[in-house]
């Protein structure tokens, strides 16, 4: 690697060869403002605050733009600097309306963080503001079905416009008319429709953009956790933050408030589509699953789990107990991997079972009792498109395929899945029980039509729906086992590159729900199955179990280890800023006051022959 | 359009209060202005057709007087890019009309040089002889008064532009004179301009 070595505050900072200065401070810490740089859309330079002296240099350069040059010496608090780029913060404030606690953005704005810790303390402006469709919140007007747009506070860093242009590969988004009336717009207000949206909410470093989902839902500070997680809703697995709002838990409304994507280059960048970030709604909806229920006398009633268990496990032996492959698993890609290896053991005891008692030889694979099923949309992306959402609407195809449970080589290409040989068996009545595990949204299991159509028809006697929402499929159902949803367990998925990634326990499960690997380890326990699950405490023990029987397969590979994030506090006052450049607050702003937490200001020196920052009141 | 399924979203709610432009009768070239447009494309390199956008748009203006939405998608469909960015590049350029004007658009400069030698004059004469105001046409369809930045002979100050005809070192009384004289000549009354900007000949 080529460095360079420069100056800045009289630091000697060696960085790679190419990058700009303002990277190189960012990389070692040393705060320059800037809005219209972002490291995932590139350099643009209209925003001007991030300017710097560079010395032999005959003015003030923008730090995004310059390229970092051997030898070079940049200061970014001297009294020049410090007084220009007040300036430029005053001139953005010109327009931009001081009206920060009716703006959604506020708390988590970096223009108002930026203009208290750079900016004048006062404004100069006596004349009356520009407004283009009235005051305050009048003035949000649509801007497509995810996104409300609020032109007054717009101060033209383009990053939507550069975002819509390089990531998005549809430039919906463009600054119209010039000079003081620019503005950004869509096409004749056709507003912007794009499967990448909400990230235009993430770039805006300003109130501008917001969306329908969150705005005006919660503050940045009624947020106090956030729990770094991944998204399951498709085979992507992008990395994702799940904010959590402070509620007690008898109040009404829901704790998960929002999904913002989270920095990891190997897989989503700084991005994630729309399905992930407004499609969370399903987890705390009102036909989530919340008590274990039976049919008694043709009506599903609430029932307690130790009354349950033993009369699935003794329905289950028994229908195992009639002829091979007479009890089918239809698993939704949904399932973890720890719920994959489990029900590949509860398959392979109910044919041990069976071969014990009937004398049969014939032996059944996991693999031929055991379908697994996802749903295959093909998205509606522009062709030059950076961000590809792919149409698997599941995680965990290759973690299937990795065990052994889904056709094709984990990594391979991922097509629609092949349910049709358990269809044809369920409708010609050769199935006496199915257990259905769909632990995903409503309809991410694929069609589901038949399995109500052959319950209706008598053809099949029993079925057990093991999920999180009470669908079509669970009202048809004999017993239904309420689960948990990915936020609400520890789980463990293989994405559509082979690459195994974890989620976070972010929220408590509803009611008497219960994590699916326990429901799978007592389940196993009714049945007598000698494998080790009584010794099973938690998911990292199935984990073990996993990576003991598939040493060194692809894509089950660090299993044992794999780490899980928890809730954080989000209680530093620029952590819960702007997510998609939450690294930025990792290492900026350091020795700046926060309002909640331990650091004393005075106690950090400040860098030799620099203008101290302006002291808070 | 894409997929979101939950999201309500009522157009007519929050709507803007941006004029929109109005989007017209289905726009095509004629035969004549294809083969130019043609002509004009090649000169750029064939990955950046968008530069031709000037030029497609000025053909629009020639053919159908103004600029209307439906233009504008057929631009970015010729070109191969998006309608929004020929939305921007029409909305930046005060040549481009985006209302239906009149046959004779006179753009009068207000620029320092042109204002110290008596546009406002000049434009107090037209307006006032017209009963309009800047920015409007006439009634009979045939003028259209628009103040303008510079354009770019504060040699000859004050300084009006009749479509494409400049007309330098104007008084309010040559400017009234000039009026009459379109009105009876037509286009024949830009002829004895001074001088004639190249893209007439585009």
């Amino acid at each position: 690697m080529d460095t360079v070595t420069l100056t800045i505050d009289g630091r000697p900072v060696k960085v790679e060869k190419g990058r700009t200065v303002l990277q190189a401070a960012i990389e070692s810490g040393i705060e320059i403002p800037y809005y219209c740089y972002h490291p995932g859309i590139g350099v643009d330079g209209s925003c001007r605050v991030c300017i710097v002296k560079i010395e032999k240099m005959p003015k003030l350069q923008t730090s995004c733009s310059t390229i970092c040059g051997d030898g070079m010496v940049v200061s970014t608090r001297t009294a020049d600097v410090v007084a220009a780029r007040a300036g430029v913060f005053e001139l953005l404030l010109i327009n931009h309306p001081l009206d920060c606690p009716v703006c959604d953005k506020g708390g988590e704005c970096p223009l108002q963080d930026f203009s208290y810790a750079f900016g004048p303390d006062q404004s100069r402006m006596e004349f009356p503001r520009r407004t283009f469709d009235g005051e305050g919140v009048k003035a949000d007007v649509d801007f497509g079905p995810t996104l409300m747009l609020n032109r007054n506070r717009c101060i033209l860093c383009t990053r939507c416009v550069r975002f819509m242009r390089d990531v998005e590969g549809d430039a919906q988004i463009n600054v119209i008319d010039r000079g003081y009336g620019s503005e950004i717009a869509t096409f004749q207000e056709e507003g912007v429709h794009s499967l990448l949206s909400g990230n235009l909410m993430d770039v805006c470093p300003v109130g501008a953009i917001t969306t329908r989902d969150y705005r005006f839902k919660s503050r940045p500070w009624d947020n106090p956790d956030a729990a770094d997680t991944i998204c399951t809703l498709c085979s992507k697995g992008c990395n994702t933050t799940a904010w959590i709002k402070a509620k007690p838990e008898w109040a009404k409304g829901s704790r998960l408030i929002r999904f913002t994507p989270r920095f990891n280059p190997t897989v989503n960048g700084y991005w994630m589509c729309d399905i992930g970030r407004f499609e969370y709604h399903w987890i705390e909806s009102d036909d989530r699953l919340r008590v274990p229920l039976a049919r008694v006398g043709g009506v599903e009633r609430p029932i307690a789990w130790h009354d349950l268990l033993p009369q699935v496990a003794d329905r289950l032996a028994a229908a195992g107990a009639t002829s091979p492959g007479s009890v089918r698993f239809l698993l939704s890609a949904h399932a973890s991997n720890e719920e994959l290896f489990l029900f590949k053991r509860l398959a392979e005891h109910l044919d041990l079972e069976r071969r014990l008692s009937t004398l049969d030889r014939e032996r059944v694979e996991p693999e031929d009792v055991v379908t697994v099923s996802w749903r295959h949309t093909k998205k509606t992306q522009p062709a030059r498109t950076k961000f590809v959402v792919p149409a698997v609407d599941a995680p965990n195809v290759n973690g299937a395929r990795a065990l052994g449970l889904a056709p094709g080589a984990p990594g391979s290409p991922q097509g629609p899945a092949d349910v049709s040989a358990l269809r044809s068996a369920v409708e010609a009545g050769r199935v006496s029980a199915l257990y259905v595990f769909d632990p995903g949204p409503d309809g991410s299991l694929g069609d589901t039509r038949w399995i109500v159509d052959a319950r209706a028809s008598g053809a099949l006697g029993l079925l057990v729906v093991h999920g999180v929402l009470l669908t079509a499929v669970a009202r048809a159902a004999d017993f239904v086992l309420p689960g948990a949803s990915f936020v609400e367990k520890e789980a463990s998925y293989t994405n559509d590159r082979g690459r195994l990634q974890g989620t976070a326990r972010a929220i408590p499960l509803p009611g008497e729900a219960v994590e699916d690997w326990r429901i799978l380890v007592k389940l196993c326990s009714a049945l007598g199955v000698p494998i080790e699950c009584d010794t099973f405490e938690s998911a990292a023990d199935v984990r073990g179990a996993i990576a003991a029987c598939f040493p060194d397969v692809t894509g089950l590979a660090g299993l044992a280890t794999l780490a899980f994030n928890a809730p954080a506090p989000a209680d530093h006052w620029l952590q819960a800023s702007n997510p998609s450049e939450r690294w930025k607050w990792d290492v900026m702003f350091q020795d700046l006051p926060p309002v909640k937490g331990s650091v004393d200001p005075s106690a950090l020196p400040p860098p030799p022959g620099v203008i101290p920052l302006r002291a808070i009141k | 359009m894409s997929f979101h399924p939950k999201m309500a979203y009522d157009a007519s709610f929050h709507k803007s209060g941006r004029t929109l432009t109005e989007a017209g009768e289905p726009f095509a070239y004629t035969p004549e202005n294809t083969a130019r447009f043609e002509s004009i494309v090649v000169r750029y390199p064939a990955d950046r057709r968008r530069s031709a956008v000037l030029p497609a748009l000025y053909l629009v203006q020639y053919q159908q007087g103004h600029v209307t939405a439906n233009a504008m998608r057929y631009v970015a469909d010729l070109l191969g890019i998006t309608a929004a960015d020929v939305e921007d590049v029409v909305s930046y350029y005060t040549m481009f009309h985006t209302k239906p004007v009149g046959t004779f658009v006179i753009n009068v400069c207000r620029t320092l040089p042109c204002a110290l030698n008596g546009a406002e004059r000049v434009t107090e004469e037209i307006c006032g002889k017209l009963g309009i105001k800047p920015g409007e046409t006439d009634p009979s369809g045939t003028f259209t008064v628009v103040e303008v930045e510079c354009l770019g002979a504060c040699d000859r100050a004050p300084v009006v532009m009749v479509n494409d005809a400049w007309h330098e070192c104007l008084s309010p009384e040559d400017a009234s004179k000039l009026l009459d004289d379109l009105r009876a000549r037509g286009e024949a009354a830009l002829s004895g301009c001074h001088h004639v900007v190249e893209s007439r000949r585009l």
